[in-house]
């Protein structure tokens, strides 16, 4: 099975479970939980189901295309339900089976790892799920976001896509794995890794990453101001993203890392309690 | 009659399991006394998706009988025994007929009263009422809201069995009703099936797949392993955390053996066996203590059929060590030495400044400490450690595998080829880093540890930071017990007032607190520590007491003092002794300090008692000084009979002012040289027991 193969399956599976399909999102962004599909249809009280594909980037996961399985942008599957349903994990199980997995062959386990984003001031209680000692999910019930608590309480799955595919072909190098019958991951991404990974680690200019922070927070700062809270919440992304890319080039000293995440957060709970206010009158 | 309750929930962490199962216990075993309920057994059983407890109870509770005491016999009944108003009022008011009211004798004498029975009620409607309120309260280190569940635990409840005397023992918690049911193996063999009992529930289980006790669990691992490592005639590097997190993280336990390339061998067995461990939870195997190209894994699985488990883990592994070759390399690739540069950028403590700080101040604190222990030719490498041993916060290895810190850097400084003292030394400054680790094998390793932890300990305590019972966050705790082990594991002769002041002015004027504030608060919390390891080692309180009260300059004293009392407590000296020494204590509580002159001294008895005084003194005091505690207190015992004779024969109270002044001043020198060897106030001996109990 193709990674594009993969990522159709996933759609049927997950579009069966009643899920809206959401595109990604235009923006640089660590994880699928950033995404405003995830980040702000968690806060209210209504059901919601959605699922998409995430590409993430993470610039200090960067390896020049030269090890088999760190890259600076990966791929996400990013499925959220609200309220968690109770037989979720099984809903979880059988998308792995109809992947073709033969789980009386292998051993699937859900090993204890409670996921955090202090950026956005979100965390939550689950598992890695580990296929025979591969993570290709991080399933987790969560808890806050915002700085807000959760209820009803969503759960959130991320399948870790490149992973999954590699267990799936079998394969060790990321670069090796099949995009489509004729296309490999090699051939779509490997150049993008070497410039990507030169840019974030060689050649970012510190000072006008910067300014473009102070830029994208002043501009944050304004809208939350004005209650445009989407516009806003895409400058936290921004800032978010220009910190990740000062933390790769080591511009960033751990007082510096704690502050500046600290600021980023402060924002995004400005901008999720305005939020709640506002679903409260409606 | 049998008592089965199941809490079937999504996968708990081991310790959750182990917290809850005791807790469980613990409740259901204070709702059964309180309520009169015979609880014949009570046992608890755990794996990460099922709480079970199993116990035989009374079917109800014990009848209880009850006296109500009413008016006094005298009053209640008139002479010819015809009832009077009060017996009959209290016959009405107690719903019975003045016939069944009985006689019963009082230490105050007779009165009328009545025997009242109430029947037990049947234990399974206590049970009913009881069990929500207690699973709902149960608490775990870190809980959780799933769905739109008023209600927090560990993990989502799935289902909950509770049966009583074979019968569903119905009750709800927050929609979730009981019921007889249970499942297998979440993948192997998941439908539900119905039991009626715990024979039947065991065994149930065990076909579908599931292992119920966690010793069962443990030692079908156990066997495995020896099984898979007796062809290779290797060893299972140990891991007791490891194989406790496995044996309740898995249902059915198989062990696989896998390998790795040999060329990853040539990575030290630390970063080998913490790849293997925290990545995925795999054991290393040896053989003479050297790392071979295998691991061992546990899977939650009933066989490898096909190897897949095995291959999958293998690859996973090989990519991880692939990574750790390239931190290996990486880090290499710019010596120790160039690297502390970058210790300016990270932050020991926001107010006590960077690592670049405190490897400045752990460099004056070790140099001191050689300096104070008479250690010339180590102090050249114990500094140099100092000063390197924190710069491998800055590699790629420790933000990796945090847990390698100090381990790593002194790999790295043995590897650019440093003297032996000072990569051991590195390599050990965080040990003992915990109750069950080793202090350091090394003396600069031991004095480097000691260093960092004072300084620690000074600087948090400086800016105002306080322990208390539950919050410890710059684990204060851990490194004043780590100093009072090194201390004395090391029999090192240092006063801990010297090293806190030192440590305080090697932070210059950067504290809030005074120095006698932190020096006081110091103090006691490493007394406090000291305390705790002594009794840890089964020493009488009383004692350890008597030996801390002594002081602590130098701290290793404390424990010649204990060890001296310990040893000395069986001697038929010892409680007349010690009676002595308190009737001294409380003859001088609250006076002044006066002085003895020889020449007042009139009777027989106080001139004797002077002169043995002053021989024994002399005698002793140079044994104290040399840590000779068991031969100075033989020394001491000497002074009882020539003071008991001085109890007898002189009136210490005596007219004269400047006589009794005198005699008091005997007494204080003496009482000042006991106060050397320990404070004898705190030791409880037989006579006084008795004393106190009556």
């Amino acid at each position: 099975m193709s990674l594009q193969n993969l990522i159709m399956n996933l759609q049927k599976y997950w579009s069966d479970q009643g899920c809206y399909l959401a595109q990604p999102y235009d923006l640089e962004v660590g994880a699928g939980t950033m995404t405003p599909d995830t980040f702000f249809r968690v806060l209210d009280r209504r059901p919601w189901r959605v699922s998409y594909v995430q590409p993430s980037r993470r610039p200090n996961d960067g390896r020049f295309g030269e090890n088999p399985h760190r890259v600076q942008k990966h791929h996400q599957y990013q499925v959220i339900i609200k309220p968690s349903p109770s037989d979720i994990q099984k809903i979880y199980i059988d998308s792995l089976v109809n992947l073709g997995i033969d789980l009386s062959v292998h051993d699937l386990r859900f090993d204890e790892d409670d996921w955090e984003s202090p950026t956005i001031g979100a965390w939550g209680v689950g598992w890695q799920v580990v296929l025979d000692g591969l993570e290709i999910t991080q399933f987790t019930y969560f808890q806050q976001a915002g700085g807000v608590e959760l209820f009803p309480v969503p759960v959130e799955i991320t399948y870790g896509l490149e992973r999954l595919e590699m267990f799936l072909e079998g394969k060790d190098n990321m670069f090796d794995l099949d995009w489509s019958g004729d296309v490999s991951y090699r051939d779509l991404r490997l150049r993008e890794e070497k410039e990507f990974s030169e840019y974030n680690f060689n050649l970012a200019d510190i000072d006008r990453l910067r300014k473009s922070f102070a830029l994208a927070e002043a501009e944050a700062t304004m809208l939350i101001d004005k209650g445009l809270l989407l516009p806003a919440y895409d400058m936290c992304l921004k800032c978010s993203h220009l910190f990740n890319l000062l933390d790769a080039r080591g511009a960033v000293s751990v007082t510096e890392r704690v502050k500046t995440i600290g600021q980023i957060r402060s924002l995004v709970v400005r901008i999720a309690q305005k939020y709640c206010a506002e679903q409260g009158r409606t | 009659m049998e008592f089965l309750l199941e809490i079937n929930t999504e996968e708990m962490p081991a310790s959750h399991i182990k917290a809850g199962l005791f807790q469980l216990k613990g409740k259901i075993e204070k709702e059964l006394q309180a309520n009169h309920i015979t609880c014949l057994s009570l046992e608890t059983y755990g794996t990460c998706r099922r709480l079970v407890v199993v116990g035989d109870f009374a079917p109800q509770q014990e009848d209880r009988e009850e006296v109500i005491i009413g008016p006094p016999k005298a009053v209640a009944f008139a002479a010819d025994g015809s009832p009077a108003q009060a017996a009959l009022g209290f016959a009405r008011s107690q719903h019975t007929e003045v016939g069944r009211l009985l006689v019963i004798p009082t230490p105050r004498g007779e009165y009328v009263g009545l025997k009242k029975i109430t029947k037990g009620r049947p234990t399974d409607g206590i049970l009913c009422g009881a069990l929500p309120g207690i699973i709902t309260s149960l608490s775990f280190p870190k809980m959780m809201k799933w769905d739109e569940v008023n209600l927090r635990f560990s993990r989502p409840i799935k289902r909950i069995l509770c049966l009583w005397g074979g019968k569903v023992l119905t009750f709800s918690i927050e929609g979730l009703k009981t019921n007889g049911l249970t499942s297998g193996h979440k993948l192997h063999s998941p439908q539900p099936f119905k039991v009626i009992s715990f024979r039947e529930y065991r065994a149930g289980l065990k076909k579908n797949k599931v292992i119920l006790s966690a010793e069962e669990r443990k030692s079908m691992i156990l066997t495995q392993i020896e099984k898979r490592l007796a062809p290779l005639e290797a060893q299972l590097y140990p891991d007791e955390e490891l194989l406790e997190k496995l044996t309740y993280d898995v249902e059915y336990p198989y062990v696989f053996l896998g390998e790795f390339p040999q060329e990853y061998l040539r990575l030290p067995l630390e970063v080998l066996s913490v790849a293997m461990r925290e990545g995925q939870k795999l054991f290393s195997v040896i053989r003479e203590g050297r790392q071979l190209p295998f691991f061992l894994g546990v899977a939650d699985a009933l066989r490898d059929r096909k190897s897949l488990i095995r291959r999958g883990n293998e690859r996973v592994l090989r990519a991880r060590l692939e990574d750790a070759r390239f931190f290996w390399e990486q880090d290499l690739k710019v010596p120790l030495a160039q690297r502390a540069a970058g210790l300016r950028q990270v932050m020991f403590q926001e107010k006590l400044g960077h690592y670049e700080d405190k490897s400045a101040r752990l460099k004056q604190l070790v140099a001191y400490l050689c300096d104070r222990l008479d250690e010339k030719k180590l102090k050249k490498d114990a500094v140099q450690a100092a000063e390197l041993c924190k710069v491998d916060l800055l590699t790629e290895m420790v933000r990796e595998f945090p847990s390698l810190q100090g381990k790593v850097g002194g790999l790295y400084a043995r590897e650019e080829g440093y003297p032996s003292t000072v990569s051991q030394a590195i390599y050990e400054h965080y040990q003992p880093a915990g109750l069950e680790d080793l202090p350091p094998s090394s003396h600069a390793g031991a004095l480097l540890s000691l260093a960092d932890r004072v300084d620690s300990i000074v600087g948090v305590v400086g800016i105002g930071v306080q322990v208390t019972g539950s919050s410890d966050p710059f684990g204060l705790r851990r490194h004043a017990g780590g100093i009072c082990r090194i201390v004395l594991d090391r029999k090192l002769l240092l006063s801990f007032d010297h090293l806190l002041e030192k440590a305080f002015s090697a932070y210059g004027d950067g504290l809030e607190k005074s120095k006698k504030e932190i020096i006081e608060y110091c103090r006691a919390f490493l007394g406090q520590r000291l305390r705790f390891i002594y009794e840890g080692q089964g020493y009488r309180y009383d004692l350890v007491e008597a030996a801390l009260g002594a002081g602590l300059d130098p701290i290793y004293f404390s424990y010649l003092r204990l060890m001296a009392l310990a040893s000395l407590q069986k001697s038929p000296h010892f409680e007349p002794f010690i009676l002595m020494a308190k009737r001294v204590n409380n003859i001088l509580r609250g006076l002044p300090p006066y002085a003895v002159n020889p020449d007042l001294f009139a009777e027989k008895e106080e001139q004797e008692l002077w002169s043995s005084f002053s021989i024994i003194r002399d005698n002793a005091l140079p044994l104290i000084a040399a840590g000779e505690f068991v031969k100075a207190q033989n020394m001491i015992f000497k002074l009882e009979a020539p003071l008991s004779a001085f109890f007898d024969q002189v009136l210490v109270m005596a007219e004269d002012r400047r006589v009794r002044q005198n005699r008091l001043a005997l007494l204080q020198a003496i009482s000042g040289l006991l106060l050397e060897m320990a404070d004898f106030s705190q030791v409880v001996v037989e006579g006084e027991k008795k004393e106190r109990a009556s």
